[in-house]
């Protein structure tokens, strides 16, 4: 028998780090991994979910999900490198110009 | 799974929009020309919309689980589709001003519209998953396009960052409610919900991670942080794009999604919306008292007017559905409008996005000027225009579910908003501090702001006919 409720608590807990990343990190990069934190979480809990129903389903919604992050972060990496190329830093404190 | 002929056609819209993506693409490879990939993608347009009626008799129609094709669907895909080529239009005349290659924002503004096409149909968590994230990100580039100056990149690389932490949030409150049900097609998620005896420690944490990640794409508080800031940074026509397709084809997900599981009538899930929808109309129309700029005005216009919409969606029955799509229209119509005459009035360089830019507008383009007050009439709900008849339905489907506190706030807010739209009138007919007589407003534009004014007051006026066809929807 597959650790259901194990799987979810780590993915649980992945997602957490990820997102505690995504609002204390000032770096645009750490910021971006801990995206994919998050997104690795949630495939990571549909993998689990897949394995407590015996389907395949499951997996195959991570690979969506690997597919998307790949395409994120390459989008997500061009963006850095202009900002980088126009700011000289990639600490969101200083890029961030507009009050948010 | 076989996909038939019928499938097909039932598809065809969508199946056009993809095409024509393909072909402008080529189309650059062969030769580059801004007005050339505008006239593709804008035809490839027309063309998707006019499969609307190939596609109409074949309904309703379920094409493999992940899509399906119903009079709802296509309503929006219709509005979708208009939009775009309202877009195209305003867009044409605003990059032309500055000299870059354009072309890639007709491919991205079509994987876009096809992504918004595909969320509105789906019944399943993968196909909404892969709309949503055609949809995102396509839109990060179409964000930060004029990509030498430095504010679009700044809202590029915001907007980023926040629909992929919503996508996140969405994916892992999918994964939940997956592993709690063991499907992921919205009907038997809803035959499952309606069955007592499932895991709630999965279902709730599950629905409350996918309502968070729909309240980022949808900018409602307290998810709306970096919106106006995405608002301001972005090319105004894409500003326009971001308010109106991407949040229209995700509210209308919203709907078909909770009224299939009729999730949202749970007890938790409706106080948490109540909740969501009373903090969006305040802070939206409360802060946008604050502002100087136009275009941050109207963000905070629009994370109120979403506020409103949920009103409706709360009430459920029967006259929520067309409430929502009536106001949905409406909404559609007048912030093209809105930002579609910030885009006329911008020049290369930047945006004119500043009260200032706006004072004494009326002496120097009496017309641009009527125009603008029209659409912030309608913004603010004036009788005889569109925005009207919209709040009316809003207010009556509110009203007759009972929820009369929901109700009230949404009165009260709206008069608070009239203060803000109120500003930027008085603006534009205020003496005039100074004689530029701005950018020239190319044909397309000015035939994109007459259809969109010719809508308002024509909606304003004889809103039947769109309110039968908008009661004849039905969820497949």
């Amino acid at each position: 028998m597959f650790p259901i409720r194990e799987g979810f608590m780590i993915s649980g807990a992945l997602f957490t780090l990820g997102v505690i990343g995504v609002l204390a990190r000032r770096n645009l990069l750490f910021v971006l991994m801990s995206i994919e934190v998050m997104l690795n979480a949630a495939g990571m809990a549909f993998v689990v979910a897949g394995a407590r129903w015996r389907q395949p389903d499951g997996q195959v919604m991570f690979l969506f999900i690997l597919a998307m992050a790949a395409a994120e972060v390459s989008v997500g990496l061009a963006l850095v490198l202009e900002l980088y190329h126009q700011f000289k830093t990639l600490d969101t404190d200083a890029i961030s110009r507009m009050r948010g | 799974m076989n996909v038939t002929e019928q499938d097909f056609i039932a598809l065809l819209p969508l199946l056009i929009l993809a095409a024509t993506a393909i072909a402008v693409m080529l189309g650059v490879a062969v030769r580059r020309s801004h007005a050339l990939s505008a006239s593709i993608a804008f035809a490839g347009l027309v063309i998707s919309f006019g499969s609307i009626w190939i596609a109409a008799p074949e309904l309703p129609r379920q094409v493999t689980p992940l899509l399906i094709l119903d009079r709802y669907a296509l309503f929006y895909i219709a509005l979708l589709t208009v939009s775009s080529m309202v877009f195209i239009l305003l867009a044409h005349g605003y990059f032309e001003k500055s000299d870059d290659d354009h072309d890639e924002m007709y491919i991205l503004m079509l994987v876009a519209t096809l992504g918004g096409a595909v969320l509105v149909s789906s019944s399943h968590f993968a196909s909404l998953f892969l709309g949503l994230e055609l949809l995102s990100v396509a839109l990060y580039g179409m964000i930060a396009y004029p990509r030498r100056r430095p504010l679009p990149l700044e809202a590029g690389i915001k907007y980023l960052v926040l629909a992929a932490v919503s996508a996140a949030f969405l994916l892992f409150g999918m994964a939940l409610v997956y592993g709690a049900f063991g499907t992921m097609r919205f009907d038997e998620i809803a035959a499952q919900l309606s069955r007592p005896g499932f895991d709630r420690w999965l279902v709730l944490p599950g629905m409350a991670l996918i309502i968070t990640g729909f309240g980022f794409k949808l900018a409602l508080a307290p998810f709306h942080i970096w919106t106006p800031d995405v608002y301001e940074g972005a090319p105004a026509p894409v500003t326009a794009y971001v308010a109106t397709v991407s949040k229209g084809a995700m509210f209308a997900l919203l709907l078909r999604y909770f009224y299939k599981t009729g999730g949202h009538q749970q007890a938790p899930l409706f106080v948490v919306f109540s909740v969501i929808a009373i903090a969006s109309m305040f802070a939206g129309n409360i802060l946008a008292l604050l502002q100087d700029n136009v275009k941050r005005i109207l963000a905070y216009s629009s994370i109120a007017h979403l506020g409103y919409l949920l009103v409706a969606f709360q009430a459920s029955g029967d006259l929520a559905p067309m409430a929502v799509g009536f106001y949905l229209v409406s909404y559609f119509v007048t912030t093209l409008g809105a930002f579609g005459i910030v885009a006329v009035l911008s020049d290369g360089g930047r945006d004119a996005d500043l009260l200032d830019d706006y004072r004494g507008l009326f002496w120097r383009r009496p017309v641009v000027a009527a125009v603008f007050t029209a659409m912030l009439f309608s913004l603010a709900g004036i009788p005889v225009t569109v925005g009207f008849v919209g709040k009316f339905y809003l207010v009556a489907a509110g009203a007759s579910a009972g929820l009369w506190s929901l109700v009230v706030i949404l009165v009260v807010t709206s008069g608070i908003g009239l203060f803000y739209y109120l500003r930027i009138v008085v603006a534009i007919y205020s003496e005039a501090s100074q004689a530029k007589a701005g950018p020239v407003i190319g044909a397309p534009a000015v035939a994109a702001l007459i259809f969109l004014t010719a809508a308002l007051v024509y909606l304003g006026l004889f809103p039947q006919p769109l309110l039968a066809l908008i009661r004849g929807l039905t969820f497949g």
